[in-house]
């Protein structure tokens, strides 16, 4: 069984009470969790509060899918990076995810990979290598644009005033990207 | 407004609207709520929505599957000693502690009620017990005499579904290769006219399927057109939405009003 299968197992067993299942899918996904809400708010501090909120409300069942939503690990990534950006803005309403500081000088909540880039770990896997294509695929400033808004939770105007681009350009970027995306994996499938 | 904000008034009974009977714009909806270029009060109306739409639902499941391996592909980042012990203090499950023992694990279901604590080891040992100790159904006393004899229950699924406030709901089962499903109803919830309650199963990748309308009362039964074994097998939990009476729905049209564990009552 694979990490995701697991997940969606221990989902169901959380969702009837079940301790022993919900410290059994701490240990399994906190560390997946925790990065993509690193991603988006550049503070370890931060980032386990924003886990805190995520699995306190899978437990207390406020964090409910919607009737047919599959519980994957896939969707908790995306649960917590929603709930990173809600805190981040939340816990700094003044500050935006990009924002240029008194001096002038850009700054941006942007972690650097540890290691391998996200990318390169995609290309590793032979499974994910098809999606890394597609990606790669890409032009470049499309695939920055989408994967500030995937991997840093930027709105569509903070990718603006990073790219220097105007705002509209940015939005055809981002719904062509995936839709380009859609289509590749799909030739590939 | 962007033009990918979903407006969030203006459904008819069904609760349906014109503008997502398009595919294209539901496609470009999912696509920008999983990439994360929907945010703030438009995820949230987008979340809204979804509870009743169907389609969108499916097609996010699609581009949060399409997309997952990018959050994969991120390196899992160690967290903080102290993090399970706060999410578990903060939430009454457990006193803070860095090593989460079995014994503790069973200690943290303390402060809830006594058949949520039932549901701890083991589902389908859970299950069982739960039916051995509660006085809620015939079947609870029939599981308990069976094993005071030293006797052994047929081959049965078994569910034990709360409401959604969690409260003991509805207790159902049905022989391993039978097509007779028993439905006892603990705890009725409010079913408006012209409507039914509808039982779906489950898988583990949370894939729902539909199973049959449930009739109307107390103790009640549903025929399966198919041996249990077949429609259940594959199921890890049961489910109950409420839906329009005569409807076949393919997926579940509003809030589950039940749903718990299904169990496989056997060696």
């Amino acid at each position: 069984m694979n990490d995701r299968d697991e997940v969606s197992q221990l989902l169901a067993r959380v969702a009837l009470r079940d301790a022993r299942a919900f410290e059994a899918l701490f240990n399994l996904a906190a560390g997946r969790l925790m990065a993509v809400a690193m991603r988006v708010t550049q503070d370890a501090a931060m980032a386990e509060d924003v886990l805190q909120e995520v699995f306190a409300s899978i437990w207390n069942r406020s964090q409910s899918s919607a009737p047919g939503q599959n519980q994957t690990l896939a969707w908790l990534c995306v649960v917590t990076r929603h709930r990173a950006i809600d805190f981040l803005r939340r816990r700094k309403p003044e500050e935006p995810l990009y924002w240029c500081s008194e001096s002038n000088q850009e700054r941006m909540h942007d972690a650097p990979a540890e290691d391998a880039s996200p990318m390169e770990r995609l290309l590793m896997n032979e499974a994910d290598a098809r999606l890394a294509h597609c990606i790669g695929a890409l032009e470049a400033a499309p695939r920055l644009a989408l994967l500030l808004s995937f991997y840093e939770g930027l709105s569509h105007g903070e990718i603006a005033r990073h790219m220097k681009k105007p705002l509209g350009t940015v939005k055809a970027w981002t719904r062509r990207s995936l839709m380009r995306l859609k289509d590749c994996l799909g030739a590939l499938a | 407004m962007n033009d990918l904000d979903p407006p969030d008034k203006g459904y008819d009974m069904n609760g349906r609207r014109s503008r997502y009977d398009n595919p294209s714009l539901i496609d470009r909806l999912a696509a920008a709520y999983v990439a994360g270029t929907l945010q703030g009060p438009a995820r949230r109306r987008l979340e809204r929505i979804m509870q009743r739409q169907p389609a969108l639902v499916l097609a996010v499941n699609e581009w949060t599957e399409r997309l997952g391996p990018l959050h994969v592909a991120l390196p899992p980042h160690a967290v903080s000693a102290g993090l399970w012990p706060r999410i578990a203090a903060s939430i009454g499950m457990a006193p803070p502690s860095s090593t989460i023992t079995s014994a503790t694990v069973a200690r943290a279901g303390e402060d809830t009620s006594w058949w949520r604590r039932l549901f701890a080891p083991i589902p389908a040992a859970a299950l069982a017990m739960g039916l051995a100790l509660g006085s809620v159904a015939p079947a609870l006393w029939q599981t308990y005499t069976a094993a005071q004899r030293g006797m052994e229950l047929p081959d049965s699924y078994v569910g034990v579904l709360s409401t959604a406030d969690g409260k003991p709901g509805l207790i159902i089962s049905s022989l391993r290769q039978g097509r007779v499903v028993d439905v006892k109803q603990v705890t009725a919830v409010e079913v408006p006219e012209g409507q039914t309650l509808y039982l779906w199963r489950i898988d583990k990748a949370g894939a729902i399927a539909a199973v049959g309308a449930l009739p109307k009362g107390k103790f009640t039964h549903l025929t399966l057109g198919e041996p249990a074994e077949k429609l259940f097998f594959t199921a890890v939990e049961l489910a109950v939405s409420i839906e329009p009476s005569g409807t076949t729905p393919v997926v579940p049209s509003q809030r589950f009003v039940y749903r718990g564990l299904c169990g496989k009552l056997w060696r």
